[in-house]
């Protein structure tokens, strides 16, 4: 009889190593990840790690499990795809602001409401850090450290939470960088979440928005339960200062796709596959 | 305080310990690689020498740790002073532009943190052979911050690194 070998979080680590800048938040969601891999004792050769492209999305080639690194923006489609289709394995997709809210922002909408069982980590450093510092959805209005934006984007930053309960995801979670054991805690209860889980992360581009330093002296933890009601949770992420981390929502609902006790008909999906051939 | 009680606390304790060190060896290796990754060589050499260090701390305590068995915690169950391990690099304190006298002053914090860590335990700790082991490796941080500060000291003067990024976005007319 063999005795199952316990891994460390190093063990989930691949051996690609991270081409990020030093001092980025990113280093610290992949730290957060492999703990809660670890923590979770999850099987590396069951989970998917999928990406759309930014400095976040690297992070896939980073962990020592299968992997995606898709199209802008695409991320969550290509991830609720694979879910749907193996339901078996365990589904994180990853991201930046930009990825995210941006490119990708109608995926992002779609995915709070269809509530496929899988984790979307969104590692938001509030720049498109890749082409070297332009504003993204989650810039604040009066950033001017950017020549495309030299008075600040002049656009109120896009709220994500807000915008995650208004799409109806039912688990809804902020973490920061300069908290990864924190991050690797709210990780693992997102994987365990049966539905669409949601953790924006306040990852710092140290490179690009130096200031995002102070966010340590800003940030707060969540105090009591998470919020169970969506009334609740509209109140508080519309006016909140977007520094609150922990688990901030939680309202399960069915996931999809509903478990059907209609067996499939083998003969009318070989007809349909059959319709595309040319 | 009962035999068991010892044992819980020593156990406790180390595995706390073996936390803090292998926690500071990693962070230590990620920096190295990517102040390397960001030809800040000096500095990726320092962070590569903490590392070296930190292991060799790391096996000592594992060494005493022996046949013990110690709680099986989680990374987010261990209870640290602050967010993360005492001897851990905060991200915060990081730029690829980085000093090498910067970078001591990191890690001065990071062994100062530690050695105050391990002297809070033994004065809050109650068993004889678990307040000599942490006293024991609060020294030894101790002797390790006295080294960086001496290092430190014969580092000649540098100006202040320049940290501003300097290669500016190509921006057509």
């Amino acid at each position: 009889m063999t005795e199952a070998i316990k891994l460390k979080a190093k063990d989930y680590k691949s051996e690609v190593k991270p081409i990020w800048c030093p001092g980025c938040g990113h280093f610290s969601v992949l730290n957060a990840i492999t703990k809660a891999m670890a923590g979770l004792g999850i099987n590396k050769d069951n989970t998917v790690l999928v990406s759309g492209i930014g400095c976040s999305s690297r992070l896939p080639a980073y962990v020592d499990s299968y992997g995606f690194h898709g199209v802008h923006g695409r991320g969550l489609a290509i991830a609720q795809g694979l879910k749907v289709a193996r339901p078996d394995l365990t589904v994180l997709a990853l991201g930046g602001d930009g990825d995210g809210f941006s490119i990708g922002g109608n995926h992002f909408i779609h995915a709070c409401r269809r509530n496929v069982n899988m984790t979307y980590i969104a590692m938001d450093n509030e720049v498109y850090g890749m082409t070297k510092g332009q504003a993204s959805p989650t810039t604040p209005m009066d950033w001017d450290h950017s020549k495309l934006t030299p008075h600040g984007p002049g656009v109120r930053p896009f709220k994500p939470a807000a915008l995650a309960l208004a799409s109806g995801a039912p688990w809804i979670a902020r973490g920061y960088s300069g908290n990864p054991n924190q991050m690797a805690k709210l990780i693992a209860e997102a994987v365990a979440h049966p539905g669409f889980s949601f953790l924006h992360v306040m990852s710092q581009c140290i490179t690009f928005c130096p200031e995002q330093t102070d966010w340590k002296a800003i940030v707060t933890e969540h105090e009591g339960p998470a919020l169970a009601n969506a009334d609740e949770a509209a109140k508080v992420f519309l006016h909140e200062d977007g520094f609150q981390t922990g688990l901030l929502y939680c309202e399960p609902r069915p996931s999809w796709p509903p478990v059907s006790d209609k067996p499939v008909d083998g003969n009318a999906l070989a007809g349909l596959a059959a319709s595309f051939r040319v | 305080m009962s035999n068991t009680d010892t044992t819980a606390e020593l156990a406790n304790f180390l595995a706390h310990s073996l936390e803090l060190e292998s926690e500071a060896r990693q962070r230590y290796d990620e920096l190295a690689e990517s102040m390397a990754g960001h030809r800040n060589l000096p500095v990726a050499e320092f962070f590569r020498r903490m590392a070296a260090e930190a292991e060799h701390h790391l096996q000592e305590v594992a060494e005493l740790a022996g046949d013990t068995i110690l709680p099986d915690l989680k990374a987010w169950e261990f209870d640290w002073p602050e967010a993360e391990a005492p001897e851990t690099s905060s991200y915060e304190a990081l730029h690829y532009r980085m000093s090498l006298f910067e970078a001591m002053q990191l890690a001065l914090g990071n062994e100062r943190a530690a050695e105050r860590y391990y002297r809070g335990f033994a004065d809050a700790s109650d068993d004889a052979t678990t307040v000599a082991t942490a006293t024991r490796f609060a020294d030894e941080e101790l002797g390790h911050a006295a080294e960086l500060e001496r290092m430190m000291t014969a580092l000649p003067q540098q100006a202040a690194q320049l940290r501003e990024e300097d290669d500016d976005p190509h921006m057509p007319e």
